[in-house]
């Protein structure tokens, strides 16, 4: 949680896309961006990417208003993969509500995944969050490639952890949404308890989830 | 900046005191300076306010004044920083210029969001970078200059976009003072080749009619003195009656006084008809074309035309030399002498002295006219070619005469300017190149 601010009835979510180098995070947001209506969204920003590697952060901000009049702004992050920015990583990942985990399912990145995904989990208990707790899905991107890991061998790996995975292409568009939808849907779990999102503020689950998902 | 988490093994890491995603005001993200020419050039375009005001409807920024005293139209648009509205900017002008002021707004709304989005991004890089990376010298020097490039690029864009508004305003004011002169100019035209045949119909058969009666007169003079001649023959007694009937009639000083009368009505008649071709010859309904045009005749028929207006007790003094022909349009050369000769007539009431002079050097005509009127004061002299500037009174005067004047003399490639001062009155100075 970026901000809550009783007074201005303010709540600022962040939403953070982790992964390795180069496994489509940024092309995640893009097609966010282009899916989604631009009703309550702001622009893409793109922190200066340098050869198609994000050497800051991209950012796609969201914004709505709750029936009792609270304002939400839900910013989704990307962080950069590769390994001499974990400072970064670490300052985006700060206060996070949730966290897409993009992996890439080319046969010849597994070992970036695991090492990438070690680096999320040090890096939450770093900042102080708990990977156990903490709202997350998991994409398996590129899934349009020939050259990839099959569905069984992922389902045998991450079934166990309970964590949802999605098997996407975020290059074509497939099963982008549904990854957000399902973050967004368990953000709004996780912080329901604390901010009673229904009771106070009239703001259902699937509102929520529908009010950033609408399709332009 | 955010607290701190401790690390769970109780050592403070130094790059984790920064968190990215800190809320930015619009108030941060914009200077006064970017946005004020933005705000400028929307009132020079013909608004009369703008202002930038935020969600809790407190104002920003703004420029102009709000107009009170005529109709309005307010054009408001929201501006949005990061899918939020977080200030909206409202453009106010009066009602005939609505599709002006809308298209400002949006114009406005545009610009600025570009320069949040911009400044948020610059902001959001340097903090991320002073905080958190640490880049070689090298690459940051990279970054800045593309930052640096980006950030020039909107304030081109911003001034650019001043600048367009600025060029646009002056052509839409521009080409709407040629409307309005052009619509004054067609009347007159109209109403100079109304009056023209009006009165060219009954003064030709005036005119002809005299010359008639001239002719029928001397028929009777010749008939009289035949008549006095054989009367002469008469004895004395026979020519007394018709002696005292002729001193009676006063025949002798009647005789004398036709003359006079004849010549008088037709010197009238030749008057009216120079009057009528003048007229004409000013609106120049017959000739809208370029000629070969003698700059004192103009001067002349406008003076004649403006009689009306010449206020009694006037001197008016005209020093003319010898001019060649100038290939011109005389109808737009004589709406800038109107104008400006206009402008001198209401100069002073009582006491004017009106002059006009033209010269010829090898390859320049002059024309010079002047009034010694009360002068323009010193801070406004600069301001007499701005269309709608006036110093009378509101309905006077369109405030476009001079503004017209300059567009008319810079068109012919030559120049215009005004001297002013208390003492010596105004003269209005034009330099006309004749063409080799
Ligand atoms: N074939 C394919 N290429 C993808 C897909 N997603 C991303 N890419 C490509 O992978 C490269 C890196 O993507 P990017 O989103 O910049 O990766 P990031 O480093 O995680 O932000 C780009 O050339 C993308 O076009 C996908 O689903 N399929
Ligand atoms: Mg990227």
């Amino acid at each position: 949680m970026i901000e809550f601010d009783e007074q201005k009835k303010r709540l600022v979510l962040k939403l953070v896309y982790y992964g390795p180098a180069l496994s489509g995070k940024t092309t995640n947001l893009l097609c966010l961006h282009d899916l989604l209506t631009k009703e309550g969204r702001g622009d893409l920003m793109m922190l200066d990417t340098k050869d198609d590697r994000t050497i800051y952060f991209d950012l796609l901000p969201f914004f709505l208003k709750t029936p009792s009049g609270l304002k939400i702004k839900v910013k989704v992050y990307t962080v950069p993969g590769q390994v001499r920015h974990d400072a970064t990583r670490k300052a985006v990942l700060q206060r996070a509500d949730g966290v897409a985990f993009i992996a890439d399912s080319q046969a010849t990145e597994a070992r970036n995944n695991s090492t990438s995904f070690d680096n999320l989990e040090t890096n939450l208990s770093l900042v102080g969050l708990n990977i156990e707790r903490i709202p997350l899905v998991v994409q398996y991107n590129k899934r349009d490639l020939d050259d990839i890991i099959d569905e069984a061998n992922i389902r045998r790996v991450w079934d166990p952890t309970g964590i949802p995975v999605y098997l996407t292409s975020a290059l074509k568009g497939w099963g982008v949404l549904e990854s957000f939808a399902d973050l967004a849907r368990q953000t709004y779990h996780s912080i329901d308890k604390r901010y009673d999102l229904a009771g106070r503020h009239g703001l259902s689950s699937s509102e929520f989830v529908s009010r950033l998902t609408t399709r332009s | 900046m955010a607290k701190t988490p401790t690390h769970s093994n109780g050592k403070r890491e130094d790059n984790l005191f920064f968190v990215v995603g800190d809320e930015k005001k619009l108030t941060e993200l914009m200077t006064c300076q970017e946005v004020a020419p933005l705000l400028q050039g929307i009132i020079q375009a013909g608004a009369c306010y703008a202002v930038i005001v935020d969600d809790n409807s407190i104002r920003l920024w703004d420029h102009g004044r709000p107009e009170t005293n005529r109709a309005t139209c307010q054009v408001s648009k929201g501006l949005f920083l990061e899918g939020e509205e977080v200030a909206a900017i409202m453009v106010q002008g009066v009602q005939d210029n609505t599709p002006l002021i809308q298209g400002l707004a949006s114009l406005a709304q545009t610009t600025l969001q570009g320069l949040a989005q911009n400044n948020l991004k610059l902001m959001l890089t340097t903090e991320l970078h002073t905080s958190v990376v640490n880049l070689s010298q090298e690459e940051l020097l990279a970054v800045n200059a593309k930052l640096t490039a980006s950030e020039a690029r909107y304030r081109e864009l911003a001034a650019s976009l001043k600048k367009t508004v600025e060029q646009r305003s002056a052509a839409l004011k521009k080409a709407h003072s040629r409307l309005l002169q052009q619509e004054k100019m067609m009347a007159v035209g109209q109403l100079a080749a109304g009056v023209a045949h009006e009165i060219n119909n009954p003064l030709g058969f005036i005119a002809s009619n005299l010359r008639t009666l001239a002719k029928y007169i001397d028929r009777y003079r010749q008939l009289i003195s035949a008549l006095q001649q054989a009367t002469a023959t008469l004895p004395a007694e026979g020519q007394e009656p018709l002696q005292a009937l002729s001193k009676k009639l006063k025949i002798a000083f009647i005789d004398e006084d036709l003359q006079e009368l004849l010549g008088q009505s037709e010197e009238g008649c030749h008057r009216i008809k120079k009057i009528v071709a003048d007229l004409k010859g000013f609106s120049h309904i017959d000739d809208g074309e370029t000629t070969a045009t003698d700059i004192n005749i103009e001067l002349e028929r406008t003076l004649n035309v403006l009689t009306a207006q010449i206020p009694e007790g006037c001197r008016v003094s005209k020093d003319f030399a010898p001019l060649p022909s100038l290939l011109c349009q005389p109808a737009l050369l004589c709406q800038v002498f109107v104008n400006i000769i206009t402008n001198a007539l209401q100069a002073r009431k009582q006491g004017l002295h009106l002059k006009l002079s033209t010269q010829k050097s090898h390859n320049t005509i002059t024309i010079e006219i002047s009034d010694n009127g009360p002068g323009i004061p010193p801070h406004l002299v600069n301001r007499v070619f701005e269309p709608f500037f006036t110093t009378r009174e509101v309905g006077e005067g369109t405030g476009m005469g001079m503004a017209v004047a300059y567009d008319i003399i810079t068109a012919m490639a030559g120049t215009i300017k005004i001297d002013s001062s208390e003492d010596r009155g105004t003269t209005v100075t034009i330099r006309l190149p004749l063409k080799v």
